[in-house]
């Protein structure tokens, strides 16, 4: 039935979703910052995936780790030498920030890899499944799937470690958590360093299925904030479910209204959400 | 005469253009408890705020263990040895009662240690233990200064500084949290207890500082302190 074929694409696709919204909903949550820059992380991790590929023969899989880390890495520097001089500001003051931030990273972009779409074309594809009537496109589900081992492994960080609940305790009361011998600043740092890990992540997945040049940014970036608002800001498993929601309006929307009208969609939806449900699906919760 | 643990000499503190504290002088004894009374503004949580990093000192001198720890980061005074449990307990509201008290432990790395100290911090607060998952934000008033002073002890500190201990809270409830502080006070942990309702705090401590405007105006033992008329008349409400 092309009913089951619609939800499996909306399932593949929301994995991915979910990936691209986790860092930036922790980012949103913790630091107060609607990082702009998200997209351009996560289209610079889409570009590790795809020439550490046609460079060196590194599957993108791999390179979700290389993505990782120095997106990771990037974002580290970037909330420790610049953003952490403004941070305790209004959102508008950091929001701007990071919106120059991205427009510097746009153009750098442009200049070093030019505007043309790219993307991983895979010599040994793990083909298609086909199970009774459902076509499943085995490197997209693999994706998916790590893409979902990702989030857990990020919950589970949150929820177990050291690091962990200082993230959550500087989210809540900043200066009660630095009686506790917290560093605010370092935490920040390594909170936006997480975003940058898990978009870097979500590009070197994405480069395996979707076209990407500098100015995919934007459009990851519009996505990762309705999910975010979805699923609760600042929430690991609201981003994981507003994810799948969102690739299921998408799958399903393309249906029903045509392609160009999934984004429009999704905000419809959100803006319902919102009436009835301020705070996201899962509300404020500790992360 | 021993060492003192706390030395404070000539502290001044204050925010922007306000000055709060106008040297302060006092200093308290390894294992003592001392309590801090003053009106509302009086400059007490200044002070405690100025004691563990959180506001700088303008001048002065503040020296825990015979080393200078004025305006060093509220982590590196914590590692020291002297905790603030803040007004208002401050809680992470959404964080269990357990993650509230490992956070209280950020600091440490022996994780056995403090297993064995968690454990018994519920059995100096039993209904601790009967909340432990539940998230602090949703604890009674008592339950969150419960909460608040066992995370402040989960650091290991030498000195546990408690800003308005019964604020808010019932007579019967006051009543078990001093019992608590008591029994944590025999194993050797120093106190600065600041406290609105001096009757309380002048059961719990030994020696009293009285503050006003910023200034000490009073320090001395507190057995003269509640016979002393003046400390009557302003603060006990008598006379
Ligand atoms: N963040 C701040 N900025 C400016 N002034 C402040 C600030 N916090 C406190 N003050 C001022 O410092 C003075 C002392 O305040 P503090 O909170 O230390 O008093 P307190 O003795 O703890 O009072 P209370 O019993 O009401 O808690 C007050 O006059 C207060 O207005
Ligand atoms: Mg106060």
């Amino acid at each position: 039935m092309i009913f089951f074929q619609y939800l499996v694409n909306g399932l593949i696709l929301g994995g991915l979703y979910a990936c691209i919204a986790t860092g930036f909903s922790l980012v949103w949550g913790v630091l107060s910052i609607i990082n702009i820059l998200h997209g351009s992380f996560i289209v610079l991790g889409a570009y590790i995936g795809i020439f550490s590929y046609t460079m060196l023969g590194i599957h993108p899989f791999v390179s979700v780790i290389t993505a990782g880390i120095v997106l990771g890495a990037l974002g580290y520097v970037v909330q420790l030498g610049i953003i952490n001089r403004v941070v305790a500001q209004s959102v508008l003051v950091t929001l701007i920030l990071t919106f120059g931030l991205e427009l510097m990273m746009n153009n750098a972009m442009l200049v070093a890899f030019t505007a043309d779409y790219r993307k991983v074309i895979l010599e040994k594809s793990l083909g298609v499944l086909e199970i009774g009537n459902v076509f499943i496109a085995m490197d997209r589900a693999v994706a998916t799937v790590i893409a979902f081992v990702l989030i857990f492994l990020l919950w589970l960080l949150m929820r177990l470690t050291s690091i962990g609940r200082a993230i959550v305790a500087v989210r809540f009361d900043r200066e009660a958590a630095s009686l506790m011998g917290i560093d605010v600043k370092k935490t920040y740092a390594i909170t936006f360093a997480l975003g940058g890990a898990m978009a870097g992540a979500a590009g070197s997945l994405m480069s395996v299925s979707f076209p990407i040049s500098p100015l995919s940014g934007p459009l990851f970036l519009s996505k990762a904030f309705v999910i975010c608002i979805l699923g609760g800001v600042g929430s690991v498993p609201g981003a994981a479910l507003g994810g799948l929601i969102f690739g299921m309006l998408e799958s399903f929307g393309a249906v029903f209204f045509g392609a160009e009208y999934a984004l429009t969609l999704a905000f419809i939806v959100l803006i319902i959400l919102l009436l009835v449900r301020p705070h996201g699906l899962l509300g404020v919760k500790g992360f | 005469m021993t060492k003192p643990l706390l030395n404070v000499t000539n502290l001044t503190s204050g925010y922007g253009d306000i000055q709060v504290l106008w040297g302060i002088d006092f200093d308290i004894a390894e294992g003592e408890a001392v309590c801090l009374v003053g009106s509302n503004g009086a400059g007490k949580s200044t002070l405690l705020r100025t004691l563990s990093g959180l506001l700088p000192a303008r001048t002065g001198e503040i020296q825990f263990r015979g080393e200078s720890i004025a305006n060093d980061t509220p982590k590196h005074i914590l590692s020291a040895g002297i905790v603030h449990v803040p007004e208002g307990r401050r809680l992470f509201g959404p964080m269990s009662v357990i993650d509230n008290l490992l956070t209280g432990a950020y600091l440490r790395s022996d994780k056995a240690a403090i297993r064995q100290d968690l454990e018994q911090m519920m059995e100096l607060f039993p209904i601790l233990a009967e909340r432990r998952h539940q998230a602090a934000g949703t604890l009674s008033g008592g339950e969150q200064q419960m909460c608040a002073i066992a995370r402040g002890i989960m650091s290991r500190p030498k000195l546990l500084m408690i800003d308005e201990l019964s604020l808010g809270l019932a007579p019967k409830v006051v009543d078990s949290l001093g019992e608590a502080l008591r029994r944590i006070q025999q194993q050797g942990l120093s106190m600065l207890l600041v406290e609105q309702d001096v009757v309380t705090a002048f059961e719990l401590t030994t020696r009293g500082i009285v503050l006003d405007s910023g200034r000490v105006k009073i320090i001395g033992p507190t057995s003269e302190l509640s016979e002393n008329p003046m400390v009557q008349q302003a603060y006990m409400g008598l006379m």
